[in-house]
């Protein structure tokens, strides 16, 4: 088990020393691991969007053609894509990743009321991720495992089984779409907030960013680390 | 679920500790709800069921979801279970043969190799189906009504040779091949069509001309029909080659 100390704190501010002013200092956000998990899942999601988008659409199948390597290229990455959690979920680097899984399934009441009024959102005692955040991820890891077995029954399944490949086909082609406007809205949302898009890259974010958006995340990172430095 | 000591360090379990300061999140932890995996099983459950039952969904929501979707136009092939055709192309593009010079040349192992154009095909005794086309991945365009010639007339009129026993197809493109044996080949049901949707087969369904084989896969009807080869053995075809069944018949059996 690594220090929570080492994984979640700035090296630039040891709290300890307590004199670096506090707008300047950072904290870890996604470790390496997380940060590798996202975005070989994110290339592997937009290529399979791109080339789904080629064999369904007609215009575009008519427009690029080559459908053999377009469906190939679509299966090998559909078949990857859950590569990269898997793996990032199977060694000892997995604890960063294995508690923010774990806030995405836990929801408190700062997540309800996160949807329910806009105005009143900077004032909710947020987690790590607001309710938005944490319904995207849930949506995203069920479409992706379902999507996965659906595509392999329309690639693989026997021709006796052609009645499970017409629904397999259905829920494929409605997923596609729900895909298309999750992902569509999380790209514009985090090129629209630099913060936290950066720290999608670089892993950490500003103190000051934590404690405005995500105060009982910032609250749980330094209590965890008080409890260690006893 | 109870908290696993090993994965999760979060205060929530440190509400004794002097001196955490984490009075606000350990209140909130406090109310959870695992709204998270309830999402993803709610999805899975759902797609299961869409699995299952989707093929009697398509049926009988398929023919309302058509009309939305044919008043959208173009959009309406978009929709999911709008029973809308999807264009295949192996190639850059999709060649586009001139009705008026088109050619079907059938020789190989026959008396009289053939060589026929459009009015040549259409002087022959033609044939009505009304057939739903069936994607091997699953998708399908119920009631389409095609018209042609059956190849098994084609065959009479070049005259099979002894020995034969299959027959192999040739797409304009230069890339998409097929096969059939000589039997599958003489089923009534196996068109050279040349209208489709009760018109002439457009250029992205295949045409001038191209083959219909109501009882197998879609990928069997190959498109943009240039060639067909009267041989002696099955030579499996474009997406044979890519892993799909030489003998394509719809449900696993012949009919």
């Amino acid at each position: 088990m690594t220090d929570l100390a080492v994984t979640e704190s700035s090296p630039h501010t040891p709290a300890e020393a307590g004199g670096a002013p506090e707008d300047r200092s950072e904290v870890v956000r996604f470790d390496v691991n997380e940060r590798v998990v996202h975005w070989t899942t994110a290339v592997l999601m937009l290529t399979l969007i791109f080339t789904g988008a080629v064999l369904y659409i007609p215009t575009l199948s008519l427009a690029i053609g080559n459908r053999g390597t377009v469906e190939q290229i679509h299966v090998i990455c559909g078949i990857a894509l859950l590569v990269p959690l898997v793996l990032g979920l199977a060694g000892p680097w997995r604890h960063l990743l294995v508690r923010d899984l774990r806030r995405v399934d836990r929801w408190g009441r700062s997540d309800f009321d996160w949807f329910r009024s806009r105005g009143r959102r900077k004032a909710l005692e947020r987690d790590k991720f607001n309710g938005g955040q944490k319904l995207e991820a849930a949506f995203l890891g069920a479409a992706m495992v379902a999507t996965l077995v659906t595509g392999l029954i329309m690639r693989y399944a026997p021709s006796s089984w052609i009645n499970w490949a017409t629904g397999a086909t259905l829920v494929h082609d409605t997923l596609f779409w729900a895909i298309v406007i999750a992902v569509g809205a999380h790209i514009v949302i985090a090129l629209s907030r630099p913060d936290q898009l950066v720290s999608m890259m670089r892993g950490r974010i500003s103190r000051v960013w934590a404690r405005e958006h995500s105060a009982a995340w910032l609250d749980e990172i330094d209590g965890a680390r008080t409890v260690r430095g006893r | 679920m109870p908290d696993r000591p090993t994965d999760d360090t979060m205060p929530a379990r440190l509400p004794d500790v002097p001196g955490a300061t984490t009075p606000r999140s350990g209140r909130a932890r406090d109310r959870t709800v695992h709204v998270g995996r309830r999402t993803v099983l709610g999805i899975l459950g759902l797609t299961g069921v869409g699995i299952g039952a989707g093929a009697k969904l398509d049926s009988v929501v398929g023919p309302a979801l058509t009309r939305v979707g044919s008043s959208l136009g173009g959009l309406g092939a978009l929709l999911p279970g709008a029973n809308g055709f999807r264009y295949y192309t192996i190639t850059n593009s999709y060649p586009k043969l001139a009705r008026d010079t088109y050619r079907l040349s059938v020789t190989g192992m026959v008396d009289h190799p053939l060589t026929l154009s459009l009015a040549d095909l259409r002087s022959m005794p033609r044939t009505d189906l009304v057939h739903t086309f069936q994607c091997v991945t699953g998708w399908r365009v119920p009631d389409v009504h095609w018209q042609g010639v059956k190849l098994a007339d084609v065959l009479a009129r070049a005259g099979v040779q002894p020995g034969a026993t299959a027959l192999r197809f040739f797409s304009g493109d230069g890339a998409y091949t097929e096969s059939l044996t000589l039997a599958q080949a003489r089923l009534p049901d196996v068109l050279v069509a040349d209208k489709m949707l009760a018109a002439d087969v457009t250029t992205q369904h295949g045409g001038p001309v191209r083959m219909y084989i109501a009882p197998m896969y879609g990928y069997k009807s190959i498109k943009w029909l240039d060639r067909i080869v009267v041989t002696n053995r099955v030579v499996p075809g474009y997406w044979e080659d890519n892993g799909y069944p030489v003998d394509a018949w719809i449900g696993g059996t012949q009919p």
